[in-house]
């Protein structure tokens, strides 16, 4: 009973510094900051193992039942991957050459490449469950390599950037979300040559990335295919973003904005790949 | 006893609630329907009722920091939203009459609050760009609907959480 009146009596007072915690705490959360406090990664972990438990039984069904429908269309899939197998040898033997005649060309102009990286694969754990800021969290953390500002994407396309990291997982957000893009740089390419915008933000009505800041000169099409362009902090250069699908002239007419459609689904993400970029491009 | 018991469903409500982001959105006739459960601020508001304050306060505190850590793009949002709803749970139930029909309208009526005040904070701080309209219709009450179908589930849930520290406080 004592807590009810003590509710009672300083009930405007705590609701009122509570609001001010709150804003305090946005604030702090706003912040760019380029670590994560011990404090947050041993919440984060501790709810993480919960989560993975929790999950082990109900991820056990889930299998049996995928198991069964999927080997009804087994048979129909293994002919067509067997088709595509048939080219690989060529491809890979293709590729090698190419990275090596790559190699021995960068090595003789003594320059690193900011295309290298290197990938982390890991599986979402948890969505948030709100709806409201598209995030995720992931089963990899600060052990298995990564660390914060690094670029995730799936096998489509770049999807969002490590914000925290803990000990055993990380937390990503979405670069649907108006938070995580702080003016991304990136790179449009047409006809071969490559122009340079910046991410402005998410519009949700028509799901696509807004890219402002384009110049004019290059005049951009739909179809146009849109990179990372390797200049925002530790994201490699040339991860396929997604493609144009609307170009208009921005309200002065010096630069353009193109509205581009992301290759990956936001919806629906299951396995994600952290890049690492080789550590000898960013020194400079 | 019955604190491990709120604590297990908790985890179980909050996985559950985070698990239906595989279903959610939902595409409607091309537009994009948002189902959203709130199972685990539906419990602790329930317990507030059943279990008493002192322990859906505690719990407030404990999830709302899980999930600030764990998901929250901005701290504070979700304890301060949940403290914050249990105290008015508590004021709300000064005036209604205690019956499930008034206990549900109440709960969910919370959880449109909390959905709106989640909505209002994002906004204000340009995080996200939704229309009130389309928020309303697309979003506000379909989960309005779904919240309501999982609270009979949880009104039981709650009710039988709650009578674990009587039952075990008989067999001492």
């Amino acid at each position: 009973m004592r807590v009810t009146k003590f509710f009672n009596r300083n009930r405007m007072l705590i609701v009122l510094f509570g609001i001010v915690v709150l804003i305090a705490l946005i604030g702090f959360s706003l912040t760019d900051r380029d670590s994560t406090t011990k404090a947050e990664q041993f919440t984060g972990d501790s709810v993480a193992v919960t989560q993975k438990a929790v999950n082990a039984p109900f991820g056990f069904i889930g299998n049996i039942f995928s198991d069964i429908i999927g080997s009804f269309s087994a048979l129909e899939e293994n002919e067509k991957l067997k088709e595509q197998l048939d080219m690989l040898p060529q491809l890979q033997a293709d590729n090698e050459r190419l990275a090596e005649e790559n190699e021995s060309l960068r090595e003789s102009l003594d320059v690193s490449s900011n295309m290298d990286y290197e990938t982390i694969n890991a599986s979402v754990i948890s969505r948030s469950p709100d709806q409201w800021l598209d995030s995720f969290t992931i089963d990899k953390g600060e052990k298995d390599g990564i660390e914060e500002g690094m670029a995730v994407s799936t096998s489509e396309g770049l999807i969002g950037i490590v914000t925290r990291v803990n000990g055993n997982s990380s937390f990503i957000e979405m670069i649907s979300t108006n938070a995580s893009q702080n003016n991304m740089s990136v790179e449009v390419r047409h006809d071969g040559e490559a122009v340079y915008g910046n991410i402005r933000n998410f519009d949700t009505e028509n799901n696509a990335l807004v890219v402002e800041n384009i110049k004019s000169q290059v005049k951009l099409e739909t179809g146009d295919e849109v990179y990372t362009s390797g200049l925002t902090g530790a994201f490699p250069e040339g991860i396929v973003i997604g493609t144009v699908v609307e170009v208009e002239n921005d309200e002065y007419g010096l630069s353009q904005n193109a509205h581009v459609q992301m290759n990956s689904d936001l919806n629906d993400v299951d396995t994600v790949f952290v890049l690492k970029r080789d550590p000898e491009s960013l020194e400079d | 006893m019955q604190m491990i018991v709120i604590f297990i469903a908790g985890i179980v409500l909050m996985y559950l609630d985070m698990s239906f982001t595989g279903f959610s959105p939902v595409m409607m006739f091309g537009v994009e329907v948002y189902f959203v459960p709130k199972l685990l601020f539906m419990y602790i508001l329930l317990l507030t009722i059943y279990a008493g304050p002192r322990i859906s306060m505690f719990f407030a505190v404990l999830f709302g920091i899980m999930l600030d850590v764990y998901i929250g793009s901005l701290y504070g949002i979700h304890i301060f939203g949940f403290i914050a709803f249990v105290i008015f749970m508590q004021t709300a139930f000064r005036v209604f009459y205690r019956d499930f029909v008034a206990m549900a309208f109440v709960v969910l009526l919370n959880t449109f609050l909390f959905d709106l005040y989640q909505y209002a904070v994002y906004s204000v701080l340009d995080l996200i760009s939704m229309p009130i309209f389309d928020y309303v219709a697309l979003r506000a009450v379909p989960s309005v609907m779904i919240n309501a179908l999982f609270f009979v589930v949880l009104y039981v849930l709650a009710v039988q959480t709650a009578k674990v520290r009587k039952e075990f406080r008989r067999t001492n």
